[in-house]
This record gives C-alpha cells, structure tokens and sequence, in this order.
C-alpha cells in the first residue's frame, strides 16, 4: 500500500537541517500503524510527504503501486484528494461552514454536485453518530464531535489510506478513546489503511504497529 | 456498487464547475457579510468609483446639450454685424463717430462676399403699444425680411412667418410672439386671422412664433410682434437703415475666412480706419460654437482625468480586500489544498470574491448615477428640448466592464500568493 525507500529529505537554509535520513517504511493494505518520535525527530515531515503535502528530496515513495514523485500542482491536489484523506489535532474545520459543508468539502473540488455531496455527507455523518449535528456551525460542537466531523470529512472521497496528525492531541481522555474507536472501527469493519503520527504511547499501543522514529532515521 | 466507481461516475457526469456552484457563491456571500464593515468601506469605494465615473461623463454630454441648447434653430455657420462708434479717426472724420449699416450696405455685401448664401438685416422699435382694443400690451415690434428664418429659424406655433408677397407690398400682416398673443388674447388658443394693432395702426396676425435659441438680438420672438421690412420702414418712418446685419454661410465656407472682407465692404463705404476694430462688432456664431466644444472638451477631458482617479482608487481598494482575504485566509487555503483544491480553485475563490463585490458595488453605482442623471435630466428640460444627462448603454457596460477587469487584475495579485503559498505552510499559519 505504501512503499518508501531510502527517503531523504533536507531543509535549506543558512544551516541546513537534514530532517529525513534514509527512510525505509512499508504499510500493507488494512494495517493500522502509529508513528511515534519526539519532537523534531521528524515524524511530521514524513507524515506531510506520506500525505503528498511536502516533496523529499530523493529516494522513492509509492502510494498504492503509484510513484509519488515531482508531481504537478494539480496532480498532487487530486491524489491528495481521491487517495487520501487527514485528519489534524486542530480539526481544521472551515468554521463558517455547517459540518455537513465541512464534510462535503472535498466532493466540492470533484466537482459534483451540491445535492449530491451533501447527501454522501450526511451518510458520512451518520456513520459517525453524528446525523443531528449536521447543520451545526464547528463553533457550536464540542472537540469529540469536531474531530468526528474531521474524519467523516476524510471519509467521504473513500481514500485508500487515512492520515492523522495527532488525533487525539486536543482531546481529553475519554474523548480520546471515543476517536481511537472510531480509527478502529474503520479499520476493521472498512478495512481502510491508517496512519496514526503520536507522542502519546497509550495511543500507539491500540495500533497494529509502532513504527518509531528518532532523529530522521527509523529505529524500531 | 463501489464508492470509488460510485464517485468517479459522479464526478465525470457533473464536470467541474465550482464557480457556477451555489455554495461557491453562497461562500461569497457569507466571507463578505462576515466581515461587514470592511466590505462596506471597499464596496463604498467602488460604488462611489463607477458612480462618480458615470455621472461625469453623462453629466459632461448633458451640461454641453444645455450650452447648445442656446444654439438650437441657429444657423452656427453665421454671423451678425452691429454698427458701432468709430475709435480711430479717418478721412478727416474724427473718432466716436456713428454711423447706420443699411440696405445698400446688404446689397455690397452680397455682391463682394460670393461665399454669402444669406445676407439680411432686422429694424427693431421698442416701448410699442400692442391692443386688440380690449387688452394692451407694451413690447418690441422687429421688422425682417423672409430670408430672417434662414439665420434663426423661428418656431411657428400657428400660420406662417413673412414671406416675400409680404414684403413686395408692404402688406399690414404681422407675426405675433407667443408671450405676447397669450397677454393680448388670453382666451384664444390661435391668434391667427386677428387683428392687432401697434402703436393704433391696425395689423393682421398671419402667424405665432416663438424662438428655441437663447441667443438675443433685441429681444426673444416670444416677446416681439414682427412686421415685413418694408411695411416697418413704412410704419415707423426708418428708411434703409438696419439695426442688426445677418450673414450665413455657404456650405464649407468658414465665416472667420472672411470676417476681414466683412469689415473691408463695410469700412470703405462708412469712411472707417481699417484697423478700426471697435467701429464695427462681428458676432461669429460658428466661432462661439467652437469655443463650447473646445471648453467641453476641456470638461471631458477633466472628467476622464477625475474618473480615472476615482476608479484607480476603487480598485486599490479591491486589490487591498483581497490582500486581506489571503492573509486572513492563509490557513483555511491551507485546509482546502490539503482536501483537493488546486492552485486555480484557489484563483477562482478569490478572484470571484473581488469580482462579486466589483459587480454588486459597480452596479449600484451604475444605478444610483443613472437615477441622479435622470433627476438632472427632468430638472434641466423645457417644454423645446432636453438635454441628454444620460450614459448609453454601452457606457455602462464598458464602465463596468473596466472595473471588474482591472479589479480583476488588482486581484489577481494577492490571488497568485494565495496559490504559491504550499499546503503545509497554510496548515501550519496562524
């Protein structure tokens, strides 16, 4: 499902910072994994060149058998949108949008139709317990209900993978949990790959795997 | 049937079309409303832009029509003659010397001046008495020739102007100015075939006329009673002198080329120094013409020179609200770059935002000058004519059309840095 190889990645500057260093990383179809460093280790470069958001500098990175690699603006605005889906530790929510207009956001740049995305959406928000929010402002849900709305919203172009940064940073214990169900649940009852980027350890022991990374290279 | 075929299949019948889409609009709609006095101040800005833009310009056509309106029934390719005092003396004459222009005067005129197509003159008697013997007026009465219409055309309300039967044998008929007939015949709506009598000779009324040129000579026809040339002379005992000499001008003949001949015919017969300029006062109406169109070009040019500012302060303005909505917006671009918008979504979201206010404002402006042009339209009208305060339509649209693409442009700007800005730097913007 995903491939990467040997990847590099350096930030210029006066000094420049060699963030990734070799990166080898494979996630098969259906895993669930967590990417665990400290901070500045490097975890959320790799989690933005997993999710198309950032270029690395050279090896190979293969995201469902395609090479993932110099593309094109558009190019890479449409593979993040039909193969990915994110989820961040801040929601990002449009917050004069109605969750159901946040869920339906990315079927906006496909070009459907309005009727039709919000009703893909609302099946989104059902699934997710969420049906009678739909027409609530994020302003006016509490975080669980917004981080729900956030991975509906991820949900709803189907994508192959799912990456989440930090999920459940903004959220309390219980809420936590409720999140980490719901990964779960779409795991295991969808069978979608995800990709879980923490710091926090009782998040990635409910993953498949931890895969840990420590000063740009991988360690365990 | 599988999600991924399900949204390919929609995606494919429904081609992109994001800024026909409702929400995009209704997005418009709610990022403007959000921020309300911001949008206000800018949608101000261009309101007053096209506003003032249009009023200038339709303002500038009407405020010409007025100051031609004085020309209107005037031949413009003439001009008249008065006699005056001599300044210079000549001949042993000595200055401050009068003299008359009379009939022998048209006659050499006429004969030297071959680019002369009408060449007439006027008497004029002041302080008459005009009665039916029931109710009495004091006015002017102006004795003519027929060729007079072709100078200034008079309007002819009812029956006919003198005619050359009139003047051949000096018959008692006269033309009754409108003001005049409505203060001697207050209960008759047409004058004509009545009898009025000036200073007690008897007179009938062969026509009513009135005048639209505000140009002056003696008096407006509305408040005179005009009498054959030849039955005035008869009447008040004037002989062959004239008070006013008119000329018009041949087609493509231009009277300033031969204003100086004018003064040559008239000086060597009236003993008057040539460089005399005072003893003889030539009025050339195509030059007054042409000092109102140079003056009005002027005024255009001052209005092109006040709109241009104006509209290059509007579209400062919608260049700097959309620098705003970059700026303020950088995350939420980040959000959606992340979700699938491309670098042209991006363009078109906030190009539309620009170009939405652009065109509510602009037409606004359109409207209001189009209302307040109308109001100077009905205020400035008389019962003859009415001056155009007005933009044609095609004004309006090339207006508006200058707006939304310069404002376009002044967008496209902060609307290129939107689409540079990467997705992972907007996520990370505060």
């Amino acid at each position: 499902m995903i491939e990467l190889k040997n990847i590099n990645k350096t930030y210029p500057g006066a000094v420049p910072v060699h963030v990734l260093k070799g990166i080898d990383m494979h996630v098969r179809k259906g895993e669930l994994v967590s990417i665990m460093g400290a901070s500045g280790s490097g975890k959320s470069t790799l989690l933005n060149i997993l999710g198309i958001l950032d270029n690395y500098d050279t090896g190979e990175y293969r995201l469902d058998g395609k090479l993932i690699r110099d593309l094109s603006e558009n190019r890479a605005a449409e593979y993040r949108n039909r193969m990915i889906g994110f989820v961040f530790q801040s929601f990002n929510l449009i917050n004069y949008k109605t969750a159901v207009e946040n869920v339906a956001l990315p079927l906006f740049y496909q070009g459907v139709s309005r009727r039709k995305r919000n009703m893909l959406a609302l099946e989104q928000l059902e699934k997710m317990g969420l049906r009678d929010r739909a027409s609530h402002l994020p302003g006016e849900m509490s975080g669980g209900q917004k981080q729900r709305v956030a991975i509906a919203r991820a949900m709803i172009t189907n994508p192959s993978i799912i990456l989440a940064d930090e999920p459940t940073g903004a959220l309390d214990s219980q809420t936590s949990k409720d999140v980490m169900q719901v990964f779960h649940d779409l795991n295991r009852r969808d069978g979608k790959t995800i990709i879980i980027v923490t710091h926090d350890p009782g998040v990635g022991a409910q993953t498949d795997r931890i895969i840990r990374i420590s000063d740009g290279v991988i360690v365990d | 049937m599988n999600n991924d075929n399900r949204l390919r299949r929609i995606s494919g019948a429904f081609p992109r079309m994001a800024i026909f889409d409702i929400e995009n609009w209704r997005e418009i709609g709610t990022t403007l409303a959000r921020n309300k006095t911001r949008t206000f101040l800018t949608g101000f800005g261009i309101f007053w832009g096209v506003f003032m833009l249009a009023l200038l310009l339709g303002g500038a056509q009407g405020g010409k029509d007025m100051l031609l309106r004085n020309f209107d029934g005037f031949t413009t390719n003439s001009a008249i003659m008065f006699s005056g005092k001599t300044s210079m003396p000549y001949k042993g004459y000595a200055k401050d010397r009068s003299y008359e222009l009379d009939l022998t005067d048209l006659k050499r005129l006429r004969e030297a001046l071959p680019e002369l197509r009408t060449v007439t003159g006027t008497q004029y008697r002041g302080n008459c008495s005009f009665t039916n013997g029931r109710y009495s007026v004091a006015g002017q009465t102006m004795g003519c020739q027929p060729e007079f219409v072709d100078i200034m055309e008079p309007v002819m309300y009812s029956g006919r102007f003198i005619n050359e039967t009139d003047m051949a044998t000096s018959r008692k008929v006269c033309v009754i100015g409108k003001r005049i007939a409505e203060q001697i015949f207050p209960t008759e709506k047409d004058p004509v075939g009545k009898m009025v009598q000036i200073n007690g000779v008897s007179y009938r009324i062969i026509g009513m006329a009135g005048q639209v040129s505000e140009i002056n000579m003696g008096g407006k026809i509305d408040e005179q009673v005009i009498l054959p040339f030849s039955t005035f002379r008869r009447a008040f005992g004037t002989g062959d002198q004239l008070d006013v000499v008119m000329m018009v001008a041949k087609d493509k003949q231009r009277i300033s080329d031969i204003k100086q001949r004018m003064r040559r015919v008239i000086y060597s017969r009236h003993y008057i120094h040539p460089e005399d300029e005072r003893a003889l006062w030539i009025m050339d109406i195509s030059e007054e013409f042409e000092k109102i169109d140079k003056l009005f070009l002027g005024v255009s040019l001052l209005a092109g020179f006040i709109g241009f500012s104006t509209l290059i302060a509007g579209i400062i303005g919608i260049g700097n609200i959309m620098w705003v909505i970059v700026r303020e917006r950088t995350q939420e671009i980040g959000i959606r770059r992340a979700l699938g918008a491309k670098p042209r979504d991006i363009i078109v979201q906030i190009l539309s935002e620009g170009m939405a206010l652009t065109a509510v404002a602009g037409t606004a402006g359109i409207s209001a000058a189009v209302i307040a042009l109308g109001i100077m339209q009905r205020v400035t009208a008389n019962e003859i004519s009415t001056p155009q305060f007005q933009i044609l339509p095609s004004q309006a649209v090339w207006i508006m059309a200058v707006f939304l693409s310069l404002g376009s442009l002044a967008g496209l700007i902060p609307a290129i840095k939107a689409m540079r800005i990467k997705p992972i730097e907007a996520l990370n913007a505060k």
